[in-house]
């Protein structure tokens, strides 16, 4: 579980983030939804570390990341699988490559065992073939699932994903969202999905966070988001025609 | 203007006490330093060797055609390429060379790692990016180039004969009696560590524009220029501050 308690963070004289308050759940798919430029990515770099926040606190299951040490922040990264926007895949190495990086850094498996877990990780979201494979070669959906098992090599507690659906077309997009949701479960990690797509809210939504000028502006779960009354919420939600159809006919 | 080259410098020393802090995996910092070697030092040998050979028959043709006193011995053709070989040629302007070949290779590929987020995805694993990625590449250039360096003085002296044997614009004997003349060991050890300096600078000063390069593929252009305009810049400078130093 991950709690964030009053965090604020700013730019020069902007405030991007205030008062943020939110729990993410162990097991399920919590996301971070807003139009662009309302501040989700930079919550998501504050909960990773990418950014410090200017106030608040960020906690890990009841270690504060604020006031963390170092090393201890190294040890908590190696629990954290992150999968990017762009995939951020090494363009150096190769598929198999990219999913023993962090193995070959940071796991006392014997070569065989680290090739097995590679292997495994790839199996399991469906990357069959492609050891040899340079990312430069791969689609879109096959560099974002090469991401993820990358993400899960290490076994982490934590998972975070910016906005996973980027640049995919629309079956591939709900094929990485179930991806992220079974691995999610099956794991039983806490996940963390930057995300707008609207499929994704509806369908995998656990624990949304509605983020609107730099506030919490709504929190609910994919079961609420189309019958709130808040109006921003409605404004985003509507701005999608199979939403905006099934919000009408819901009142009518 | 000073305020910010001072910060400029400040944390250029902030990149590389990272860039030399402990290693997480010294096995797989060896491994790098091999790739590195391969792609920085041992991928310049061919563009070393052809400039080397071209620039000693030239300065053969062209230290013949002033030296046309018959007072003169025409050996001093030979001693006179020599030295040019081996205190400016072989270190200073093959360092240029490298800084516009290897300097702008470093700068762009970690420039679009940055904006990738390839060096993020590295550093949220907990691993020291800058360590891994610039290390081995510092290192590669600092401890091999030198090698570069005897290369090319050797083919510059082999192009320089070729010369002499093919146009006969002085004798061959005499040639050869000038390459050996007041043979002075010293400055082979000068050039190797004028080399491996600029090597330094070049791979370090790359490396930091490169590291921090934002503004999409245009600001990893802008890096890379400023890579290899800092890189150049610098070698001049310090060549003159080594030379003051360890020949006068």
């Amino acid at each position: 579980m991950i709690e964030v308690k009053h965090l604020y963070k700013s730019f020069e004289d902007k405030d991007v983030l205030i008062d943020i308050n939110a729990v993410f759940d162990t097991g399920k798919c919590n996301m971070i939804i807003g139009k662009s430029g309302s501040g989700k990515t930079v919550l998501l770099k504050n909960l990773i570390g990418l950014l410090s926040p200017d106030k608040g606190d960020i906690i890990y299951e009841g270690n504060s990341l604020i006031n963390m040490s170092g090393k201890n922040k190294k040890l908590l990264h190696r629990n954290i699988g992150i999968l990017f926007q762009g995939s951020a895949l090494y363009d150096f190495t190769t598929v198999l490559g990219n999913v023993m990086f962090p193995l070959d850094f940071f796991s006392d498996l014997s070569y065989n065992e680290k090739l097995a877990r590679a292997r495994f990780c790839l199996d399991r979201v469906n990357i069959k073939d492609s050891d040899n494979k340079y990312p430069s070669e791969l689609s879109g959906g096959m560099q974002k699932r090469v991401g993820i098992a990358r993400a899960i090599a290490l076994n982490p507690k934590f998972l975070f994903c910016d906005e996973p659906n980027s640049g995919l077309d629309p079956y591939t997009s709900i094929l990485i969202d179930q991806l992220i949701e079974e691995i999610t479960k099956e794991m039983n990690i806490t996940t963390v999905i930057n995300t707008h797509d609207m499929n994704s809210m509806l369908e995998h939504g656990d624990n949304i966070y509605f983020v609107k000028g730099g506030t919490i502006a709504w929190h609910g779960d994919k079961r609420s988001i189309l019958s709130s009354d808040n109006a921003a919420l409605k404004e985003f939600v509507c701005a999608n025609a199979l939403a905006r159809n099934i919000i009408e006919g819901q009142e009518k | 203007m000073i305020n910010k080259a001072l910060t400029t410098l400040g944390s250029y020393f902030i990149f590389l006490k990272q860039v030399f802090r402990k290693p997480e995996n010294v096995r797989l910092y060896l491994k790098q330093f091999i790739v590195e070697a391969d792609k920085l030092v041992f991928s310049s040998v061919l563009i070393v060797a052809v400039i080397s050979l071209f620039i000693g028959g030239v300065l053969v043709i062209q230290t013949a055609s002033n030296l046309e006193n018959p007072f003169i011995d025409k050996m001093y053709v030979g001693y006179m390429v020599r030295e040019s070989l081996i205190l400016e040629f072989c270190s200073t302007m093959i360092a240029l060379i490298l800084a516009g070949k290897v300097g702008s290779n470093i700068a762009s590929e970690l420039g679009s790692m940055r904006i990738t987020e390839q060096i993020d995805a590295m550093e949220m694993m907990g691993i020291n990016s800058a360590g891994f990625l610039v290390r081995p590449k510092i290192l590669a250039a600092t401890i091999l180039n030198p090698l570069l360096m005897m290369l090319s003085f050797l083919l510059g002296l082999a192009g320089a004969w070729l010369v002499v044997k093919l146009t006969g614009i002085i004798r061959i004997a005499s040639f050869v009696e000038g390459i050996t003349y007041c043979y002075n060991g010293f400055y082979i050890f000068y050039s190797a560590f004028k080399m491996s300096l600029f090597s330094f600078i070049i791979s370090s000063v790359s490396a930091f524009c490169g590291y921090y390069a934002h503004g999409g593929s245009l600001g990893v252009g802008r890096k890379s220029t400023h890579a290899i305009v800092a890189s150049s810049i610098l070698i001049l400078l310090f060549d003159l501050i080594v030379t003051q130093l360890m020949l006068y």
